[in-house]
């Protein structure tokens, strides 16, 4: 366990260098989040005749924007640059030389590449959003108990989010693949999420389906925690879902990754 | 007691190629042809605790083929393989955990930060108890002079630096067996030197069984006792340098090169 936490904290330590990347990043999600906003209130101060109700009020979505802002850094798409050069280059051998189990050992730099996101950008980019002129801006969540959930939530959303890109990494060991699947997987859950459009603004009857699949679980079940559209009292259900789909996703990583690995091709002389 | 036993390990790859000629790229994209190339064609050796052996034979020859079978990282298509007691490909991660491997091409350290922090994380890869590490890596950084590189990032370190690096961090858990897949590659003549007196002295001291895989004849001659000549896959020659020379060597005082290129070209590689 404690070699994982090593691995962890390496490759933090070497993504922190980034910094710059990381800030203009951070300032991108702020200039886009703003747009989003501006376009919600237009929709949703002009858009009532044309029946547009939806599950949300322009509270909760302005709100929802910015929580996905936070959240951003958990997003289905992006498997460790590094990871994929390995894979192209051979230097997999070296990894492979080593007396851990590969599919934690990659888990914990995935997960590492990740938190450093989440600190250098999306935490910077929410806390920003605090200064925003009120209806424009972040708000605190609507009580201390949705807090509370969401805290937990988002922990398994980070661990649902990694054990996903770990099983795209195990699917992208067969490098002869390419990089085109990836990017459709990624793009399908990066909607699923709610990355783009909070789940609950899609017409009603798909609602069931967007809770239960995989992909809520990443961005838009913490989040409904955070805004209060998923009641306190449900927040079991949604952290169920999460649950159930963090065990799929590792079974299944783990299973591709050790039927790829019996047959990777270590690349070069 | 041997410590290392190959019997009649075979390997073929698939190489896929493409039709040539007017509107191949197209063609190519339907149809490809399968060529089998056969990497390792019935190698067997063995080789016992403590011996410094010399792998050599010309590009593509199967060399690093064979070190990547021996490490665990590669399953054969054919044969037995015994070191120490283990499968390396069934047992893997005892197995590593008992060898060193040096990849003159590949690197093992972290690129982005101190060499210092590639080193501790070795100490948890490798569960090698505190006191023990810190004496082990005192040792090293002395012997191979690391003092002043061990807070520069890998990257920023000169090849044969790095070299030095490369080897402490494969030494740093004490193994059994090291592995040296063209150590010496692309270094000058006073890191060469240095690189190889290091070896000698290790292979005496510790007792550490070393195979080096290389292209440089005098590396082998001022290391080495015993050498293996591998070409297109089968075991030409093992024995002496000096039974390589005499069988060789048109004339007295001929350069070591001169007497490999005669064999190269004799056995028809």
């Amino acid at each position: 366990m404690r070699v994982y936490f090593s691995i962890f904290r390496i490759k933090t330590a070497e993504s922190f260098q980034y910094r710059l990347a990381a800030l203009s990043g951070s300032v991108t999600s702020f200039v886009w989040a703003v747009i989003e906003v501006a376009a919600f209130t237009v929709f949703f101060q002009y858009a009532e005749n044309a029946g547009f109700a939806g599950g949300l009020t322009l509270a909760q979505t302005v709100s929802h924007v910015w929580v996905r802002e936070l959240l951003l850094f958990m997003q289905p798409y992006g498997i460790d640059g590094d990871l994929i050069e390995k894979l192209r280059n051979g230097d997999v051998g070296v990894e492979l030389c080593r007396p851990l189990d590969l599919y934690w050992h990659w888990y914990s730099r995935t997960a590492a590449g990740k938190i450093v996101v989440f600190i250098m950008r999306c935490l910077t980019c929410f806390l920003a959003a605090f200064l925003l002129p009120g209806g424009y801006g972040a708000s605190l969540p609507v009580s201390l108990a949705g807090f509370l959930l969401f805290l937990p939530a988002v922990l398994c959303a980070f661990l649902l989010c990694c054990s996903f890109l770990m099983l795209m990494t195990a699917v992208r060991t067969n490098i002869q693949w390419g990089d085109g699947p990836m990017y459709l997987l990624g793009l399908m859950g990066g909607v699923l999420s709610g990355g783009y459009l909070p789940l609950q603004l899609w017409p009603d009857f798909m609602q069931t389906f967007l809770l239960f699949q995989p992909f809520a679980g990443i961005c838009d079940i913490p989040a409904r925690l955070y805004i209060g559209s998923m009641q306190s009292s449900e927040a079991w259900l949604g952290m169920t879902v999460q649950l159930f789909w963090l065990v799929v996703f590792i079974a299944l990583g783990r299973m591709v990754m050790a039927r790829r690995l019996k047959s990777v091709i270590i690349q070069g002389g | 007691m041997s410590q290392i036993e190959l019997r009649n390990i075979r390997k073929t790859f698939k190489v896929y190629e493409r039709p040539e000629g007017k509107w191949a790229l197209l063609r190519g994209a339907f149809s490809r042809t399968v060529r089998a190339v056969t990497a390792l064609d019935g190698i067997s050796f063995t080789i016992n605790e403590g011996e410094l052996v010399g792998y050599i034979g010309p590009n593509g020859a199967g060399k690093s083929t064979t070190v990547k079978v021996m490490s665990g990282i590669l399953t054969p298509d054919g044969g037995e393989c015994v070191i120490s007691g283990r499968v390396p490909w069934k047992e893997r991660k005892p197995h590593v955990a008992r060898i060193g491997v040096v990849f003159g091409q590949r690197s093992q350290l972290w690129w982005d930060v101190p060499v210092s922090d590639s080193f501790s994380l070795l100490r948890d890869v490798y569960n090698v108890p505190p006191g023990q590490f810190q004496k082990r890596h005192d040792e090293l950084v002395e012997t191979l002079d690391l003092g002043g590189l061990l807070k520069t990032p890998a990257r920023q370190l000169s090849l044969g630096q790095r070299m030095r690096c490369e080897l402490a961090a494969a030494l740093l858990h004490s193994p059994d067996i090291l592995f040296l897949d063209e150590p010496t590659i692309g270094l000058d003549a006073v890191s060469k030197l240095a690189l190889r007196a290091f070896l000698r002295e290790e292979n005496k001291k510790s007792g550490v069984t070393m195979l080096l895989t290389t292209h440089d004849m005098d590396d082998i001659e001022a290391l080495c006792s015993r050498v293996m000549v591998i070409g297109r896959g089968r075991l030409l020659y093992d024995g002496g340098m000096e039974g390589l020379k005499e069988r060789y060597a048109a004339y007295e005082g001929q350069d070591i090169d001169e007497v490999i290129a005669a064999m190269y070209e004799e056995l028809a590689l």
